[in-house]
């Protein structure tokens, strides 16, 4: 088993119910394949730095999971063919750290 | 003792400004990586303000010899620099 963190850029003009699940949906999948989620970060509207498919923002979600090649393969598979979501990054780590959010919202 | 202290203070300013051209430029570049202290800043594809610091405006990564990070550390960065531009945070 090893560390893993998946952000994920949904399309800006989904109403609050397909966002909610979106994240939902991601968060079972990875559960449901011998993974575990540690950890859900919603970063929020943000403004992308160039246009990517004619869309100027993109709301941002940050998993933190552990799992093995199995979920890894069953998470891309279900990105690639769902059409909501514009850029995906997958990124592994020997260690995760859940102190540090550097997209906290200021209130 | 005067010609001394006006030496000294050179120094300590910034000292890349020359007055004539036949001044020897005694200049120094701060050499110590700023990234490599204790307690430093975290070198991640999330801390964007960090990384926004070592590129340029046009999105390009500065070389080493102008921010004087070390060798290990500029490797690092160009690798969280290049996550950063395909998730569209730079």
């Amino acid at each position: 088993m090893a560390f893993y963190e998946n952000t994920i850029v949904a399309k800006q003009d989904l109403a609050e119910k397909e966002l909610k699940n979106i994240i939902d949906k991601y968060n079972e999948i990875i559960n449901t394949s011998s993974g575990k989620v540690v950890k859900i970060e919603e970063w929020g509207l943000l403004n992308l730095a160039n246009k990517i498919r004619n869309y100027k923002k993109g709301f941002y979600i940050h998993y933190k999971f552990e799992g093995n090649k199995a979920t890894l393969n069953e998470v891309e598979k279900k990105i690639k063919t769902d059409g909501s979501i514009i850029r995906h990054l997958i990124v592994k780590y020997n260690k995760l750290d859940t102190e540090n959010e550097f997209f906290k919202k200021d209130k | 003792m005067k010609r001394k202290n006006k030496k000294f203070q050179k120094r300590g300013s910034n000292s890349l400004t020359k007055l004539s051209l036949f001044q020897k430029n005694d200049g120094k570049f701060s050499k110590k990586c700023p990234l490599s202290v204790k307690n430093g800043p975290i070198i991640d594809y999330k801390n964007v303000s960090l990384l926004k610091k070592y590129t340029s405006d046009n999105g390009k990564i500065m070389s080493s010899k102008i921010t004087s990070v070390s060798f290990s550390k500029q490797k690092k960065l160009t690798k969280e620099i290049k996550k950063a531009k395909i998730l569209g945070l730079i």
